[in-house]
Order: C-alpha cells, then structure tokens, then sequence
C-alpha cells in the first residue's frame, strides 16, 4: 500500500511541556488511522503541522509524497480538513461559505456538498451565526467532505455531534476508505476511534507511544470470564488449561483470562455446575489502561 | 462574490463601505455648503492669514492659507486634516483586520485549509484594500464634484480628482503598512496601534517642518509632505510626490508575505 502520511521524528517546540517530540508514524492509502491521546497530548499540533498551519522545528513531514512545507498547496488541493476549535465566517450563510470554499477549490458545482448537507440533515440557509454547535460541525465536515479528497484529517470529528448524525459521519468516512481515500482522525474518545479505525497511534504528552492495528490490540487484551458457580470448585480445578490464566476469586464466583480461544475453559466449566457466565470482550479501553498503568511495558 | 478571497473580502466591508460612503457625503456637503457664506467675508480670510505661522501650516494644504478660493478652502477644511483622517481610519481597519483580524476570529485556519497560499490571500486581501479605498475614494470625488458645481466653485474636476487621489494613495500607504504589521504579528491591536501612531507622528513631523529646521530633512520622509506638497488642488497631479506613496504601499505589501509564510499560524 501507498504510504499517503509520513512523519520522521517530527518535533515542534513551543514553550515547555508543549508541542511534540521525535514522532515517527506513516499513514497508508485507504486507511482510517485514528489518533488518540487525551487533551493538550501534541494532536492537534501534528494535525496544524500536516496543515502547514504551523512549521516542525525539526524532523520531515510529507504528504501524498510531497513536502508539508514547500508543496502545501498541492498537498491542500486533495486534503479536507476539520479543525478541532471550528470557526466559521458567522455572517454567512452554511450556503455561501460552502460555495466560496468551492470557488477556492476550482470546484463551482454545489450538488455533492448539498447532497451531504441533505444527509447531514443541514439546513445551508441560515446565517452560521444563529446555527447550534452541532450544525456549526456539519457545516464543517460538509466543507471537509465535499469536493472528495484524497485525505481528510479531522479533529475531534463528532464533537457536538448526537449519536444519529453520528451513525451518519462513521458512513461517510467508511464511503471515503472504500474509495480508496484516506482519513486521519484525531480523538480523545477510545470507543470512537476503535469504532472506525484500522490503526490507531497512542500519543501522549508530545510523544507517539504506540502504533497498532485496532485488531492487534484487541488481541493483546484479555478476554475475561466470570463464572459464578453453585459450589466453589476445588483450588486447582482449572490448572494446566492453555491459555486460560486464573484472574481472580471470589467465593464462588471465579473470573479468568483468555489469550486465545474459549473452548479450553468451557470444556472445563462443563464438568461443574454454573449458574451464569459472564465474557467481556476486551476494548482498546483495557489496553491504554493497561498501558497507562504501566501493566504493559514492551507493547510498543 | 464569492470567487475569490479578494471579492469575498470586499463582500464582508459592504456595509463598512456604505456608512463610510455616507459619512464623507455628509461631511463633504457639510463643509460645500458653508463655502458660500466664507466665500463673501473677507474678513475671515484676513483673520486666517494672521494666525502664528505654525498654526497656518498645520491648516493649509501644500499651499499657503488662503480662504479665499475655492483650492485654498477646500485644502483648509478637508484635505489638510479630515479627508486623510477618514481614509486613514477605514484604510488602517481594513488593513489590520485582513490577516490579523481574521486570524484572531480563528477563520484564518479554514481559509488555509483551501489550495490558496498565504502569499496569495496577502494580496487579494490587498486588492480588497485596494478596490475599498478606490471606492471611497471615487465617492469623496463624486461628493466635492457635486457639491463645488452647486455652490459655484471656481475649481477643475480633475484638481479634485487629484487631491482625492493623493488622499487615496497616502490611505492607501498606511493600510498597507497595517497589512503588514498585522501579517507579521498576527495581533490587530497592535497593527492598528503601532500604524496609527506612525501617521500621527509623520503627520506632526510634516506640520512642524516649517518651524523646526532639524525637521527638514525627515519632513521628506513623512507620507504626509507628499500628500500635500504637490498642492494637487492648484497644479493638479504630482507623479513624484504620489509615486512615492505608492512606492510605500507596494514596499509594505511586497515584505507583508515574506513575514506572513514564515511564521506559525497562531490559534
């Protein structure tokens, strides 16, 4: 696959205990690469950097090949973008703003920008001014979305968002990925990344801790199993199971770990007499916790 | 009007436009209208005649003090000191607010998001500027064109012409000159600050030349000695004079995009 981003130990300093350090990660073709880290973490300033909003003060950074620097514009020209602090020109109409980016973009047919307004449910009359913060973000994310790029990065994407016109977002970026279209998408939120992301990056006070498949991930976390039994079994009932891993006990109530599948423990589980089975599938959550904990140290 | 940054520029100061229109109409009838009665008192000019000689060279307008022609009493009461101030003021907010304003209202970030350069929005912002001042300008003719014809003044359509143009073009000049502070800082305020006292001072510096002799030599510097010393309501256009605040202008708008693509967008 093409690589559509790479960044080669990309740094900004600003004062202290700001900006991004040394952060190395590339962005495939026809990927969704969600980027995670909480608020303040560097995201929206490697975000402004592939903008060329603001400069690296060291390291490379190029898009589509090109140079975030040098070749901005033309890195522009493919790219959508959806700032995480929106500010729209408030006298205009979601209309007007929408056909002057157009113009901007050599783009003069509105149809696919209010075919998405449509689907968004955006009424492109009204003055931005009087719009809710959720239609100021679908006046966003028609800009971003409207002339079709290459790439879109988006921060915080479905802030302000309700969970229907949600639902709608995750297909559009899903329509880009099967275009063959890359997203970047920055997010505090674990379960909306893990929602739509093929990778995710981990970056936290200025540094990239972790890049991973979602799948990987996963299959790194325990899946966990509580079993409540009508007697308490025997200490060593469930010794010597392949990846099966005794997490903890409770009078009769008994959780384990999964590595792998759960037939081993269910086979097992049969021979007593179980009154509930509870599986957690594991989520991201409980791997950045982990990490966060420092239960994981050699994950990256 | 929405094509480009230029007229969507335009588009955002129309109503700005409007009531600047209005406001020099008024101000222009205002004073047209009083010429008739200063016009048949003598009196008056005698008075003006006898002022301290700094005074005289802070009222007049490249020439000497003279109310008793139409050139003299419209250098006196609208080119030496309330036309440049107005122009100055709308050219000054246009100016600052291009890349400063819009960057301080965060909408700076989104337009940059388009394939436009920020040497590109530098200069239609600039055209925008251009057009806007072109504009009062035009008006402000129109206006004294009108007025001087109703009240009978002895006086050419193209001194006006000339006058207005040179207010135009010294407008011009510091609106360039907030362009560019507000480029390289990216801080209105400060923009609109550190141009307004670089005119008053170049204004002080142009008035107080005839008074101050070591003020000769930096009274060539002042935008406002080459406003006013071709006297363009007398002898009409001086292209010496006016290509020097051009020269102004395109100086601050050349360097504005060199300040502007080096530095980080702040948000």
């Amino acid at each position: 696959m093409a690589e559509v981003v790479r960044a080669e130990q990309l740094t900004k300093n600003y004062g202290q205990n700001r900006g991004i350090a040394g952060v190395d990660f590339t962005v495939e073709a026809g990927e969704v690469f969600g980027f995670l880290g909480p608020n303040g973490a560097g995201k929206t300033t490697t975000i402004r950097l592939l903008l060329d909003l603001i400069r690296p003060t060291s390291g490379m950074l190029s898009v589509f090949g090109l140079d975030s620097r040098r070749e901005s514009v033309a890195i522009r020209r493919r790219l959508g973008y959806l700032p995480g602090d929106l500010r729209l020109y408030e006298r205009m109409t979601g209309d007007e703003l929408l056909r002057f980016f157009g113009h901007l973009r050599g783009v003069s047919d509105s149809s696919r920008a209010q075919e998405l307004a449509a689907r968004l449910d955006l009424d492109l009359d009204r003055r931005i001014k009087e719009l809710s913060r959720g239609n100021r973000q679908k006046v966003g994310l028609v800009q971003a979305f409207m002339h079709d790029p290459d790439l879109l990065v988006l921060d915080e994407p479905t802030s302000g968002l309700d969970p229907l016109v949600q639902e709608t977002f995750y297909e559009l970026v899903a329509e880009v990925t099967t275009r063959g279209g890359t997203v970047f998408l920055s997010s505090h939120v674990l379960s909306e990344v893990q929602h739509v992301a093929d990778r995710v990056g981990l970056i936290r006070e200025g540094r990239l801790e972790l890049v991973d498949t979602v799948d990987n991930l996963r299959g790194r976390a325990f899946t966990t199993v509580e079993a409540t039994f009508a007697e308490p079994p025997a200490p060593d009932a469930f010794a010597g199971l392949a990846g099966v891993r005794l997490l903890d006990r409770h009078g009769d109530v008994i959780r384990f770990g999964l590595e792998g599948e759960i037939d081993p423990l269910l086979k097992a589980l049969a021979r007593f007499h179980v009154k509930a089975l509870d599986v957690h599938e594991a989520d991201l959550e409980d791997v950045f916790l982990a990490r966060y904990r420092g239960e994981e140290p050699d994950a990256a | 009007m929405l094509r480009n940054v230029a007229l969507k520029s335009l588009r955002d100061i129309r109503r700005g436009f409007l009531w600047w229109s209005l406001g020099l109409i008024g101000f222009v009838s205002l004073i047209v209208s009083v010429y008739p009665t200063v016009h048949s008192n003598p009196g008056l000019n005698k008075l003006a005649q006898d002022y301290p000689e700094a005074l005289q060279a802070f009222i007049a307008f490249g020439g000497a003090v003279d109310y008793s022609s139409a050139a003299g009493y419209l250098g006196i009461e609208l080119f030496s000191l309330m036309v440049p101030l107005l122009l100055l003021v709308a050219a000054i907010g246009t100016g600052a607010g291009a890349i400063a304003g819009e960057e301080e209202r965060g909408t700076l970030e989104l337009l940059l998001a388009n394939p436009v350069s920020r040497t590109r929005v530098v200069l239609e912002k600039a055209v925008a500027l251009g057009l806007e001042l072109a504009g009062l300008g035009l008006v402000l003719w129109l206006a004294l064109w009108v007025g001087s014809v109703a009240t009978g003044m002895d006086i050419s359509v193209g001194h006006l012409a000339a006058a207005t143009l040179s207010a135009v073009l010294l407008a011009l000049a510091y609106g360039a000159i907030a362009i560019l502070l507000g480029a390289a800082t990216g801080r209105r305020a400060l923009a609109i600050g550190v141009t307004a006292a670089a005119g008053v001072a170049a204004y002080l510096v142009n008035g107080l030349a005839p008074l101050v002799h070591a003020l000769k030599v930096p009274q060539k510097l002042s935008p406002f000695y080459h406003y006013a010393a071709g006297d363009p309501l007398r002898h009409g256009i001086s292209a010496g004079h006016l290509s020097v605040l051009l020269a102004v202008a395109v100086a601050a708008l050349a360097l504005a995009p060199v300040f502007f693509a080096r530095r980080d967008l702040s948000t």
